[in-house]
């Protein structure tokens, strides 16, 4: 008896055993494996949720500070491009009064009186503006300035922005939105960064 | 038979559903933290962003407010403007002021300055005595990043290989290059240097040097920012010839009103001579109307505005016509004269050369012994004005600045006033003006080109009745005398105006009302732009350095 008692403790698992240890041990990896994609994945959405969404503030301030600079705006008919004129306040390498030992200055302002106003330019004789222009480039939102190219966000995701400028008297502001539509979540209507931005400068036209 | 039971294999499940929980967990968390750390510095640097634009422009009002002070009706007001700033010549450099509770700092540099008559900035005083000077007020502002020095999230969504900063000491440009992407281009964040300071030096945030700090500003992240803004005088007579709040009625229908600028020479008419040098400045003969009853006669080398009138014979009107610019002019208040060296009147008599009566109808030469200054001139009251006073300067060739309040009329066959080169004269008069125009006579700087700025008059608005109505009716009569000259300027808010005669006018007027049906030659003075008794400042420029 004691020899039988003893066999049956040195025993192996039963098939029956074994199929059950494996299918718990199965599906705890697989769940184990399941979490952390899903882990990982859940991650990866709200940083780029996060990531979109400090886009769509980057966009709204750099607008928001050219305009703020700016002496006039200009939105298109489709709300998709805006374009600004600014002061030219610094020497830039090519400008007609740039020296090797002042690029990169600022300029002296130069005063005028026009339409019963002073007017405080900065620049060049020739030229006393510098032109921005945001525009929209499949998933890119581009700034240019005289020329000068840089992309301000870009996202796989859909980032819609729309600027539309108000006139008045003598000021004028922009209002801007810009839409996150993420792709991978189908049925989300969007997230919307608004931003309101005034002309610090007195409006003037070009 | 004995059964053992499998006691031993009761530890494992557990181990292995903590270990299961432990991993899960652990994944969790790290999920949390990476996106909340991410999401909160990038927030963080976008707050601070702000916030230093903010403190900039709160060191900008703060140097606004300082330059307001000297309106201020308090004399312990007026007496602390620029209290705590340090100053060299004419810069002022404000202590760094920390507040918020963010702990933002700003320092602000007011350096005074002016243009010339070709529109190009100067620093330092206005070399014009009668002009005012401008300012150039450039403020930083700085926002402390807390927390370790992170990165934001969003350098890294778009790489393109830059470097995210200029180097050390570089002054290379187009710098939007050189300064990478993402918030790095935007924000500049400052993690150990002030990149602004490393790379453009530190004269532009202060020019005295009265910071010691380095370059280096220590191991706290931070975000600056600067602007800079232009700060005008505002002065009674800018680009208008005249400006009359309520109604209009002039000139004589062969009259003429255009512009020269005294500093570029006499007034010669150029307004038809568009090769001319001068002729950029002959064309700004304004005419100001705040009603709508406006009979605008004669022609104007200038623009045109009324508040709802209709301008009928603008074919005689150079400029722009302007139907809808509505103003008013606030009631005009005798200056605090505190400062100023006052001259007592003698006891009797007309005193001796330096004094002047409390009451004079006779011939009276003038000679002060003191020089004054624009801002402290020798300083006399009369009640009343009815005789000739010639003004001379304290010396020859000696500026000398006079003011004299009339609290009574300045009128009568003989009241009138030589000015003679040298001298700059202010009246300041309480009631009404009655005097013949070749009785007012400008010889500074000479005879044959008078700077109508030397000959200034301020008319005192009435004090006002509890229903809010003046207690007095001001008027100013010029009447019909031949040949005569008109070099000055008239800033008389609250006085009715009636113009006789023909004469050469040179100079500007604002008045509630304005008559003249003479065919007057009228003559602006660009140099009036920026003189006269400073008003009030305004902003005529905000521009960020986003280097």
């Amino acid at each position: 008896m004691s020899r039988l008692g003893l066999r049956q403790v040195e025993s192996g698992f039963t098939l029956a055993e074994m199929l059950i240890a494996m299918a718990i041990a199965s599906s705890i990896l697989g769940l184990i494996f399941t979490s952390a994609v899903a882990l990982q994945k859940s991650f990866t959405a709200v940083d780029n949720y996060f990531g979109a969404h400090m886009q769509q503030i980057r966009i709204v301030d750099y607008l928001a500070r050219d305009v703020r600079r700016g002496l006039s705006v200009t939105s298109s008919v489709d709300k998709q491009t805006v374009t600004i004129k600014i002061p030219k306040y610094i020497i830039q390498a090519g400008d007609s009064d740039a020296t090797v030992s002042n690029i990169g200055t600022p300029r002296s302002p130069s005063l005028a009186i026009a339409n019963g106003d002073y007017n405080i330019n900065y620049g060049t004789p020739t030229s006393t503006v510098t032109t921005v222009v945001y525009s929209v480039n499949a998933s890119s939102i581009l700034r240019t300035e005289d020329g000068e190219l840089t992309t301000i966000a870009s996202s796989t995701d859909n980032l819609l922005p729309e600027t539309v400028d108000i006139e008045l008297s003598n000021t004028e502001y922009t209002t801007t939105a810009i839409t996150f539509k993420p792709i991978s979540v189908a049925d989300r209507s969007g997230t919307v960064v608004y931003s309101t931005a005034y002309l610090r400068n007195r409006r003037r036209s070009f | 038979m004995k059964m053992y039971p499998a006691n031993n294999e009761k530890g494992n499940v557990l181990i292995c559903v903590m270990g299961v929980i432990l991993v899960l967990s652990i994944i969790g968390a790290t999920v949390l933290r990476n996106s909340t750390t991410r999401l909160n510095v990038s927030s963080n640097q976008v707050r601070a962003w702000k916030e230093a634009l903010s403190a900039a422009e709160a060191g900008g009002n703060m140097a606004f407010a300082e330059l307001r002070k000297q309106f201020s009706a308090n004399s312990s007001v007026r007496a602390s403007q620029w209290s705590g700033w340090t100053n060299s010549g004419t810069t002022y450099v404000s202590p760094e002021s920390t507040f918020g509770s963010s702990n933002l700092k700003s320092r602000t540099v007011v350096e005074t300055c002016y243009f010339d008559v070709s529109g190009n900035f100067h620093l330092g005083a206005n070399p014009d005595p009668n002009a005012n000077s401008w300012y150039r007020v450039r403020s930083r502002g700085v926002s402390v990043l807390p927390g370790l020095k992170r990165t934001g999230m969003d350098d890294a969504l778009i790489n393109e290989g830059r470097t995210h900063f200029a180097a050390f000491g570089s002054t290379a440009m187009k710098d939007i290059t050189a300064r990478g992407n993402g918030d790095s281009l935007l924000r500049k964040i400052d993690f150990n240097y002030d990149h602004f300071v490393a790379t453009y030096g530190r004269s532009w945030d202060d020019p005295l040097t009265t910071r010691n700090d380095p370059v280096a500003v220590g191991g706290t992240p931070q975000i600056s920012r600067r602007i800079e803004q232009i700060i005008t005088p505002l002065t009674p007579f800018f680009d208008a010839a005249i400006k009359s709040a309520q109604t209009f009625y002039g000139l004589g229908s062969a009259a003429q009103i255009d512009s020269y600028d005294s500093r570029q020479g006499p007034y010669a008419f150029v307004a038809n001579s568009p090769s001319d040098p001068r002729y950029s400045n002959s064309r700004h003969g304004n005419v100001e109307i705040g009603s709508s009853t406006a009979t605008v006669k004669g022609k104007i080398y200038g623009d045109v505005a009324t508040n709802g009138g209709t301008i009928v014979n603008s074919s005689q009107i150079t400029g722009t016509v302007d139907n809808n610019v509505p103003f008013t002019l606030s009631d005009y208040k005798m200056p605090d004269s505190t400062s100023w060296q006052y001259e007592p009147a003698p006891s009797t008599g007309n005193g001796l050369a330096y004094q002047l009566p409390a009451s004079f109808s006779g011939n009276k030469s003038l000679t002060p012994r003191y020089a004054g200054s624009v801002d402290a001139p020798v300083y006399y009251v009369v009640s009343s004005f009815y005789g000739a006073l010639i003004v001379n300067p304290t010396a020859a060739g000696t500026d000398t600045y006079v003011a004299i309040h009339v609290t009574g009329d300045i009128s009568g066959g003989s009241a009138g006033i030589t000015v003679n080169p040298s001298v700059h004269v202010k009246i300041y008069f309480d009631r009404n003006v009655d005097v013949k125009n070749n009785n007012l006579i400008n010889q500074n700087p000479t005879g044959a080109n008078p700077s109508a700025a030397n000959l200034q008059f301020y008319g005192i608005s009435p004090p006002r009745d509890a229903n809010g109505n003046p207690m007095w009716t001001q008027t100013i009569n010029l009447n019909s005398a031949t040949p005569s000259t008109l070099a000055m300027t008239f800033y008389a808010p609250s006085a009715d105006i009636i113009l006789n005669g023909n004469p050469d006018f040179i100079g500007a007027m604002v008045c509630k009302t304005f008559y003249a049906n003479g065919n007057i030659s009228w003559h602006y003075d660009r140099a009036l732009n920026s003189e006269g008794q400073l008003l009030d400042f305004r902003i005529a420029s905000y521009i960020e350095d986003t280097r």
